[in-house]
């Protein structure tokens, strides 16, 4: 059987920054229409994974592929032809009108001079569209909520074209029925055959959206595969080193919790319990 | 041996004397009113600013500690050679000071004169000055009607009273014959005058200014005629518009370059050629400083304004007025290298 | 202001400043005689000296350092993400000075004052370029901005030497003179000086003028977005230095316009650099020249340009503060 050749391949990757390696031996590969969850606790150094998958920061060992081609072989606009991001929060500190900042999603695909036309501007409207969120186009950015500005980030993401798109935390500051939404959007891009790398703090996130999920511990990789089947309890105990209970909803989501100031000793004999479900 | 003895014996008595002399002092009243204590024979002047340092140099050059600022290599001929190393000490004025208090009292001075404008300003700085250093601190008016006045009183302070009659007499002299020029010559035939600075040509005094005061005092119209009491800047457009008859510059890039610079075309002074160069060494004829240097300027600027009717012998005068206040005799080379550089449009 | 109504009504308003500008001075020309002139119909010689010797190299160069400061203005808003900072932020203002002001002391000729002051302006920022270089990299915004400001104390301090050593009765005045920037001694062979390298700084903006707006999302943003983001801010830096250097070394220190213009261009136009650009660039042009007409006309005596934007530019910056969320987020 051929290999299909990953939208975004790390083979035996190294990372880290001033030559200190936080993550070692590190093996992913994202394909079309799958979203791979990465998940780890604070400080393992899954953003700077994220900035080397993104050819924001060199490796310090091993090599990324975007489609096959080693990312070191490919210049700034290649690479956001083919990886799209969206960042946790929009730092600008300007009043962009929303569709100006989907517009500049045709920057990797525009030559040095050259002004977004009426082509990109259709490709933005119908960005904006697909989420259901063409009405924003003229308001500036300013006057959005957070979540709204999450959908025109996953919007630029759209107009940008590429096959795969990391976003990291994309709802860590957003609430309940935003965070519903995005979760939707990012669905969405599955359907449409996009790959997402979706970096996060939720557990249950992962797990209901997660193709697969790689969990990440100080060093490297715990474990690597479907989500259902890699996080357990267990392993989700060590990777945060609290204990952590896991349970099936009703309809099949798994729910995972940690001690609660109001259980006592349940937690410890619950992750146990919860080990098997 | 005897003889010897003797000698010594009279030179230990004369240097007694003489400090007796220095010791003793006197109660003056300055131009602020106030009441200092003064030596009878300052022997140890410091000038507060440049006027002063000029005043000084002309009546008891012996006297001077020191200059505001190092005289130029163009000035020193025109120096008396005892004062041409004298140390540049800093000056003493107000804004801007340079002087370090420590550096002054080095120089050991008996007595500070400050010559120029009387000011709250300049009462106040003399005042501290004289607190804090000890030295008696005399503020002089500077304005130029007061120059007569201005020399004996100073004459008088320095122990120079002679020297202070003689100079005062030639600037009574000079403001009569200036008098008697302008008498015979009616407002109307008296040119409208631009003073030019500075490179370009556009920093000027304007009327009233200390900067501009002998253009005043010699009947030129100064064609600027509201400005602050000092520098202004101006645009050649404005000159254009002022057309004015006679332009005087002290600044010989500008009198070199004018007629060729394209803004200053057409201007009733640069098609006439009557832009003057004023002489500069060693001290300024139209101020820097305005002192008793502005006399000699007064009859070079009739001379200018006026060639029909001054009848002024002008190489002549410079050589008397060098003579008698600087002490320096020039040749005719340093009178062509002082005057010659005044004819840019001859 | 609508989209489609602003260019039509700032090329006029662009128009009127320059019309306002050639008709307005101390030497008394009437509106027909100014055009007469133009038209190579002087009612006398003195006329047609006055206005092609004299007032139009001064319009024209008004309107080019005006353009000049708001685009330089524009562009340091944008790659270093901050609506407050002005094109002096790294110091080039301040090194110019310093050049200039040495030429002042040395006694040089015009030509060498401004020839010094525009060296001393890029040698400024080529020295901020490379401490910040050595210290970080120039990707940290900050860190550049820090060692701007540190680059520029020292050229101030320098400066202040200058003063202390000049002569106060000549040399003092005109370097205070100076500093507050003025355009009285401006010649035809001044802004002849200063245009090709306005141009060759502005032709950069211009034709990047889309591309350079991305950066005022951060380094990182933008180059997943496939832009160059650490060469294209230096390309944009150096640009807008040159031509704040060119502009700073004919006219002096200009304060407020190249911070004010972009604040007001971007009420009309938004953020987008490319529409914000040409915006600042008419506005920076209409209002230098509208300003230095004033200098010129108030009084018999120059009024520093540095004075009039100031008292136009504190209250307005105010305003623009009060009514902030409109042009930044906070």
């Amino acid at each position: 059987m051929g290999r299909v050749t990953p939208l975004v391949e790390a083979r035996g990757l190294a990372v880290g920054h001033g030559g200190r390696v936080l993550l070692e031996e590190v093996g992913l590969g994202l394909h079309r229409g799958r979203i791979l969850c990465l998940l780890g606790p604070n400080g393992v150094g899954k953003t700077t994974l994220f900035r080397t998958l993104l050819g924001l920061m060199p490796p310090l060992g091993g090599a990324v592929f975007l489609g096959g081609h080693p990312l070191s072989d490919l210049s700034r606009a290649e690479i956001a032809q083919r990886l799209a991001y969206v960042p946790q929060t929009l730092t600008t500190p300007f009043a962009w009108r929303a569709l100006d900042l989907v517009l500049m999603g045709a920057a990797a695909r525009l030559g040095p001079f050259a002004r977004p036309g009426r082509a990109e501007i259709a490709r933005a409207e119908a960005a904006l569209a697909l989420l259901g969120i063409d009405d924003l186009g003229p308001v500036e950015i300013t006057r959005l909520s957070g979540g709204q500005r999450q959908m025109v980030l996953i919007a630029r993401a759209i107009a940008q074209g590429a096959e795969a798109v990391a976003m990291d935390e994309p709802t860590a500051s957003l609430d309940f029925a935003n965070r519903i939404r995005v979760g939707k959007a990012i669905q969405g891009l599955a359907a449409r055959g996009i790959g997402v790398l979706l970096c996060t703090h939720d557990p249950d996130q992962a797990a209901d959206l997660g193709d697969e999920a790689v969990l990440i511990e100080p060093g490297g990789i715990l474990a690597a595969g479907p989500a259902a089947e890699v996080m357990t309890a267990a392993r989700m105990t060590r990777l945060y080193d609290i204990p952590v209970r896991r349970d099936a909803l009703p309809g099949g989501r798994l729910h995972f919790s940690g001690p609660s100031g109001r259980e006592d000793q349940g937690p410890v004999t619950g992750a146990a319990a919860g080990q098997n479900v | 041996m005897m003889r010897l003895r003797l000698t010594a014996l009279m030179a230990g008595a004369l240097a007694l004397a003489a400090a007796a002399l220095a010791a003793e002092t006197r109660t003056i009243t300055d131009a602020t009113g106030r009441q200092i204590e003064v030596p009878a024979d300052p022997r140890r002047v410091f000038a507060a600013g440049p006027p002063a340092a000029t005043l000084l140099y002309a009546l008891k050059p012996d006297a001077m500690v020191g200059w505001p600022r190092a005289p130029g290599a163009e000035d020193l001929p025109f120096l008396r050679p005892e004062t041409r190393d004298l140390p540049a000490l800093g000056r003493l004025t107000g804004k801007g000071d340079t002087v370090n208090l420590e550096v002054l009292l080095s120089a050991r001075p008996d007595l500070i004169v400050d010559y120029g404008t009387v000011t709250a300003t300049y009462r106040d700085l003399a005042r501290r000055v004289q607190a804090q250093t000890g030295t008696p601190y005399a503020l002089i008016d500077g304005s130029l009607p007061t120059i007569p006045a201005t020399l004996r009183t100073l004459g008088d302070l320095l122990a120079e009273p002679e020297r202070g009659e003689t100079l005062a007499a030639y600037a009574e002299a000079t403001f009569a014959e200036i008098d008697a020029i302008l008498a015979a010559i009616p407002e109307d035939r008296r040119p409208s005058v631009y003073l030019a600075r500075g490179p370009e040509g556009i920093e000027t005094a304007a009327r009233g200014s200390i900067n501009a005061e002998i253009i005043d005092r010699v009947g030129g119209r100064n064609v600027v005629a509201a400005g602050p009491d000092g520098l202004a800047t101006v645009s050649p457009e404005q000159v254009q518009a002022c057309a004015p008859e006679v332009i005087v510059t002290i600044d010989a890039d500008f009198a070199a370059h004018v007629g060729t610079m394209p803004e200053w075309q057409g201007i009733p002074a640069v098609r006439d050629g009557r832009v003057y160069l004023a002489p500069s060494a060693p001290f300024g004829f139209i101020d820097s400083p305005p002192s008793v240097n502005r006399l000699i300027g007064l009859k070079w600027l009739a001379d200018k304004l006026y060639p029909e009717e001054a009848r002024i012998d002008i190489e002549a005068e410079v050589a008397r007025f060098y003579t008698l206040f600087y002490g320096v005799t020039p040749d005719r080379a340093a009178l062509d290298g002082l005057l010659g550089a005044g004819h840019p449009g001859e | 202001m609508s989209e489609r109504a602003a260019p039509p009504l700032l090329a006029l308003g662009l128009a009127g400043a320059l019309a306002a500008g050639a008709m307005l001075g101390p030497y008394p020309l009437s509106p027909v005689d100014v055009a007469d002139t133009l038209i190579g119909r002087p009612p006398d010689p003195q006329a047609a000296i006055v206005l092609w010797n004299i007032r139009l190299p001064r319009v024209v160069a008004a309107a080019l350092i005006g353009a000049a400061l708001a685009a330089a203005g524009a562009a340091y808003q944008t790659v270093f993400r901050n609506p407050l900072v002005a094109p002096d932020i790294l110091g080039v203002s301040q090194g110019a000075g310093l050049g200039a002001v040495l030429g002042i002391l040395l006694g040089l000729p015009v030509l060498a004052i401004q020839l010094m002051g525009f060296a001393f302006g890029i040698g400024t920022i080529g020295l901020v370029m490379a401490i910040a270089l050595a210290l970080r990299g120039l990707g940290q915004v900050l860190v550049v901005v820090l060692c701007g400001m540190a680059v520029a104390a020292l050229a101030g301090a320098g400066i202040s030497l200058v003063k202390l050593m000049a002569d106060p009765d000549d040399q003092l005045p005109a370097i205070t003179f100076w500093l507050m920037g003025s355009l009285a001694g401006i010649k035809q062979a001044d802004v002849a000086a200063a245009l090709p390298a306005i141009v060759a700084g502005l032709l950069p903006l211009i034709a990047l003028r889309w591309r350079i707006g991305l950066l005022a999302l951060g380094d990182d943003e933008a180059r997943t977005l496939g832009v160059e983001a650490g060469r294209l801010r230096l390309l944009v830096i150096l640009s807008a230095t040159l031509v704040t250097a060119a502009a700073v070394s004919v006219a002096g220190v200009i304060g407020w316009v190249g911070l004010m213009v972009p604040h007001m261009a971007r009420l009309i136009t938004g953020p987008r650099f490319d529409r914000l650009l040409p915006v600042a660039l008419a506005m920076g042009a209409a209002l230098m020249v509208l300003v230095d007409a004033a200098a010129r006309s108030i009084a018999q005596q120059e009024v520093p340009l540095g004075i009039l934007t100031a008292v136009l530019g504190g209250p307005l910056f105010l305003w623009l503060l009060a009514r902030g969320g409109r042009t930044w987020a906070e």
